[in-house]
């Protein structure tokens, strides 16, 4: 028998495809996959924090309040929000005194309105005033519903500022602050792991995103559903909604002067929004010409307006 | 963010290192393989005409090749999805060619002309450590004859 080594060709085993080729391929596909799973993760924490409990709710804003209890004078979830604030607010004991009862005015009010908007027994509205000259307002999760002396300021009508109060109620009525802090938690979620940042002290980073509670930023649809849901409680409770017109025109009026006031930065103010509440301002209009229904708006208290503005 | 410049710096140097080894080995391969063609190698347990050899004795090559960063990663990428992990083929040929030319080597230098009863064994130096880049050895052996007859 005649034995032989013949010379094996080049590339049985080993394929020649350009292995950067084969890495894209596979990156790509991967990090593609990877991506779409976070994205599905990040829209279904949104969507799933609705079924949360408000009870819980209610319970993280406390531990978060807890857990960051440093200065004890003061009401805890707001020196959370703003920390550096906190000591600057209570100056004198005519501020501290004026402060509580604006805050008791307020509470006062929410609960007339949360009655209106049937808000569930389960849910309870903590109002927490800010004397601090900047116009806006945010609801955060547990109920906390924030409102500034100057948004106070610009407006004329106790209409007016039951329209805010409202506004904010429905938020938390339709649970848009637990949404909207699950889509954050998820976006810091989905930004660790893609990062690899922050990965092993995601417990304590949850706090960084405490930032986040202060800047919501709501969704249009969100905002809409609010403005509507606050519309109809001014229906409710005073039988008109002129506070309604009142404050869209402040808004508008200080989107068109000098800068962008905060309100409008946290609650986008797009065109499509500006047509809608003028349509539900000449809807308001209309409805109490043709009716000749009581439409007087009932003036706010004189101790509520700063004393700067007078 | 440092995390994945790092993993980048890694692989880019693990792909340019990693290509130009292998580029080299390769060709360094071909040439050598050419060298040891006269010292024929068979799988058969037994040689090949009986009583005509002279000499019989055991002859082993051995050779040890790490994956580069680039290898690892593409292939930690294709245990997601299955397929042919190209990247490791070519990384276990080289090895499996290396084994052998130096077997051929030990037995030229024993003076022998013809390898039977060729053996590989392949083992992962790095088993069970995850944190390692991993390393391959190949070993190559068999019975050197010396052969004055044709085989």
């Amino acid at each position: 028998m005649d034995f032989k080594n013949p010379k094996i060709p080049e590339g049985i085993n080993v394929s020649d495809e350009h292995p950067l080729k084969n890495f894209l391929y596979l990156f790509l596909g991967v990090v593609g996959v990877i991506f779409l799973v976070l994205l599905i993760l990040f829209f279904s924490i949104g969507f799933i924090a609705k079924w949360i409990p408000f009870e819980k709710e209610v319970e993280w804003a406390q531990s978060i309040g807890a857990s960051v209890e440093r200065n004890n004078k003061g009401d805890l979830l707001q020196d959370l929000v703003f920390p550096n604030e906190a000591e600057t607010s209570n100056n004198s004991i005519e501020d501290k005194l004026r402060a509580e009862k604006i805050t008791a005015y307020l509470q006062n009010l929410s609960d007339k309105l949360s009655v209106a908007q049937k808000l569930p027994d389960s849910m309870k509205i903590t109002i927490h005033y800010i004397d601090k000259p900047v116009i806006n307002a945010f609801a955060i999760i547990g109920g906390h519903v924030f409102i500034y002396q100057g948004l106070i300021d610009v407006i004329n009508s106790e209409n007016a500022l039951s329209m805010i109060l409202a506004h904010e109620i429905a938020h938390v009525k339709n649970r848009h602050p637990i949404v909207a802090l699950g889509r954050g938690l998820g976006l810091g979620v989905v930004l660790s792991l893609v990062t690899g940042v922050g990965v092993d002290g995601f417990s304590t980073s949850i706090a960084s995103h405490i930032n986040l509670l202060t800047s919501l930023a709501f969704s249009r649809e969100q905002e809409t559903q609010s403005d509507i849901d606050a519309y109809n409680t001014l229906l409710e409770y005073y039988g008109h909604g002129f506070g309604a017109i009142e404050l869209f025109s402040v808004l508008l009026n200080s989107n068109q002067s000098s800068g962008l006031p905060e309100l409008l930065n946290s609650h986008p103010l797009s065109e499509n929004r500006i047509e809608r509440l003028n349509k539900l301002g000449t809807s308001i209009v209309d409805k109490c010409t043709d009716t000749k229904l009581d439409c007087s708006v009932t003036p706010l208290p004189s101790f509520i307006k700063s004393p700067a503005s007078k | 963010m440092y995390d994945l410049i790092i993993l980048f710096t890694l692989l880019f140097l693990g792909y340019i290192f990693g290509q130009m080894a292998e580029k080299k080995h390769f060709r360094s391969l071909i040439k050598r393989e050419e060298e040891y063609r006269e010292i024929l190698t068979f799988a058969k347990r037994f040689p090949l005409n009986n009583n005509a050899d002279q000499k019989a004795e055991l002859v082993g090559g051995n050779v040890v090749i790490s994956v580069d960063y680039f290898k690892r990663f593409v292939a930690t990428l294709r245990n997601l999805v299955g397929g042919r992990v190209t990247t490791y083929e070519s990384l276990l040929e080289r090895a499996r060619r290396e084994a052998i030319l130096r077997m051929k080597e030990d037995a030229k230098q024993k003076g022998l002309n013809a390898i039977v009863n060729l053996k590989l064994e392949t083992s992962s130096i790095t088993k069970g450590s995850t944190s390692q880049v991993g390393a391959v050895e190949v070993y190559a052996y068999g019975t050197g004859l010396l052969s004055s007859h044709s085989l």
